[in-house]
């Protein structure tokens, strides 16, 4: 049984002249332990699709199971990475490590103890007493890992979790991220839309087609694991590079165009 | 992986000091008091060179006096008992006002249907100076301390349910999503999240509303008082009686009073508020 399965999803936001089809039947399955990444132009609804299946926005068709299990609304099945973090600035790096579990009632000693395990995965374990504000860009990034892996999700859903960071930072925490999801067998479903981030990390990379978001091409990655930041270098990796480079032009030109006609539409 | 040792990263002093005004250690902490003492020292001073050299008309009685006259007063048992009838006065006051004004704030920050009761009720009334209704409570319910508190209340409520209705607006969404995400109720949501994202606002109400509680204490006893106490009556019949130097001692006793409860409240508000970045924004 697949852990994650998504049917014939849709999402149409208003009516009339104002309607938007952001999502058109998109299904999309999952194994336990499977890295799929997502990639699209930008505006393709690929955030739209992972806040869906992060049960924040209702799809208008379709379906979604976890473990066979129908779901509906969020929950701590799916742990979300969010694009800006939502960490809670009140509270310290183990604060936030800890609060899923507060939440769901666990000990206190068994909460810390499992907090304090992860923040030392993601390397932070010095600075649990820290708040947010006093940490850097990419510090911030670990300690949402760290806060996510901590609730032991079946899926992790991540939306493009690096895109703020500088070139090498980002890096460093595409290795890092690798390393943990190797270790911990993870499902993980990965939004960006860095090509290159996509093909390091990921099992399979699903491309997406330019508004409305469909499903255009998958492409299994067969990269051996674990991977080194070197394997970038790699012939293997350059050619999977090309080939989601060339899927993805068409998609980006297609999104443009749709982009200046509507300009021009709005202009006259 | 980099060198991710605390002192590498954070230099403490870069971290939990921001630099000027605050200090590091005994040394810093005493020179940042002795700046914030010289200009109340400097005033004082001039006030009694002047006062000593007769050059100040009668009713600027010289601190020495002022001193003088409140220790007399202390030691009276007088100031006590004037005090605390004025501190009962406006606390109580603060205590009603705020309390009502925070939850109804907040029932308003995270309730539409709430906020469309409240909301312009509150816009409409809050230009109102709120001290223009002490002749009709005073008609309704005489020269007593209860129409004193409920005008103290009244004007604690309007700084609270503003702080605490635009602090719950202004709460992140996403914080709320991430919070859904990871299992917690609706109202674990609100008492784990919405509340402590509000604190730092909520206080700003707070303070606003502490000093209200004691102009207007003073306001309203400036009216008269049943029971012939509180500061502001104090001032009211030094005056009446010609005595500068209680008067000042009434004024005296106020500043201080005042500036105690207000140490105790930023005090709670350093105990209950976390993660605020030096020199403002809880956002990390």
């Amino acid at each position: 049984m697949p852990l994650l399965e998504v049917t014939n999803l849709s999402k149409v936001y208003g009516n009339g002249r104002g309607r938007l089809e952001a999502i058109r039947d998109l299904t999309l399955t999952m194994e336990e332990g499977e890295f799929v990444a997502v990639v699209g132009p930008s505006g393709c609804g690929k955030s739209t699709f992972l806040h869906i299946l992060g049960g924040f926005i209702p799809p208008s068709d379709g379906s979604m199971r976890v473990a066979g299990r129908a779901v509906r609304g969020p929950g701590p099945d799916r742990g979300v990475m969010f694009q800006e973090l939502a960490l809670f600035p009140w509270r310290t790096v183990l604060g936030n490590t800890v609060w899923a579990l507060e939440v769901q009632g666990y000990p206190r000693p068994e909460r810390e103890a499992i907090a304090e395990r992860y923040l030392s995965l993601v390397g932070l374990l010095p600075f649990k007493h820290a708040y947010p504000w006093e940490l850097s860009g990419g510090m911030k990034q670990r300690v949402a890992l760290a806060r996510v892996l901590a609730f032991d999700p079946a899926v992790l859903l991540m939306d493009e979790p690096f895109g703020a960071l500088d070139a090498q930072t980002r890096e460093l925490l595409q290795e890092e991220l690798q390393r943990i999801c190797f270790e911990t067998g993870k499902t993980v479903l990965f939004v960006t839309h860095d090509i290159e981030e996509a093909v390091y990390l990921a099992d399979r990379v699903i491309v997406f087609s330019a508004r409305p978001g469909r499903v255009k091409a998958t492409v299994p990655i067969a990269l051996a694991r674990p991977r080194r930041l070197e394997v970038k270098k790699s012939g293997e990796f350059v050619a999977y590079r090309n080939q989601l480079w060339d899927l993805l032009r068409e998609e980006v030109l297609k999104a443009r165009q749709e982009a200046e006609a509507g300009q021009a539409a709005g202009d006259g | 992986m980099a060198d991710l040792s605390p002192q590498r990263v954070l230099p403490a002093a870069a971290v939990r000091s921001p630099g000027w005004g605050a200090g590091v250690g005994l040394v810093g902490r005493i020179r940042a008091l002795a700046v914030s003492l010289a200009a109340p020292a400097v005033l004082l001073a001039v006030w009694e060179g002047l006062a000593s050299l007769g050059a100040l008309p009668a009713f600027l009685v010289s601190p020495r006096i002022v001193a003088r006259e409140l220790a007399a007063l202390a030691a009276s048992g007088d100031l006590f008992e004037h005090a605390s009838a004025s501190l009962y006065r406006s606390l109580v006051g603060f205590a009603m006002g705020s309390a009502s004004g925070l939850a109804l704030g907040l029932l308003s920050g995270v309730s539409p249907v709430v906020a469309g009761f409240f909301d312009p009720l509150v816009s409409l009334t809050n230009p109102v100076p709120k001290v223009a209704t002490l002749p009709m409570l005073v008609v309704w319910f005489g020269i007593s301390d209860l129409s004193k508190i409920l005008l103290i209340a009244v004007s604690c409520f309007y700084p609270c349910f503003i702080a605490a209705f635009h602090g719950v607006r202004s709460v992140d969404p996403l914080w709320i999503w991430a919070a859904r995400n990871m299992g917690a109720r609706p109202s674990q949501a609100f008492f784990r999240v919405v509340m402590p994202a509000t604190a730092a606002q909520m206080f700003n109400g707070l303070r606003v509303a502490l000093a209200l509680s004691f102009i207007l204490m003073l306001a309203s006893e400036l009216m008269g008082s049943s029971n012939r106490t509180g500061l502001g009556f104090l001032l009211l019949s030094a005056d009446a009686g010609g005595r500068f130097d209680l008067m000042f001692a009434a004024i005296a006793a106020i500043a201080m009073v005042g500036l105690v409860c207000d140490r105790l409240l930023l005090t709670a508000r350093r105990a209950l508020v976390h993660g605020e970045q030096e020199g403002g924004g809880t956002h990390g």
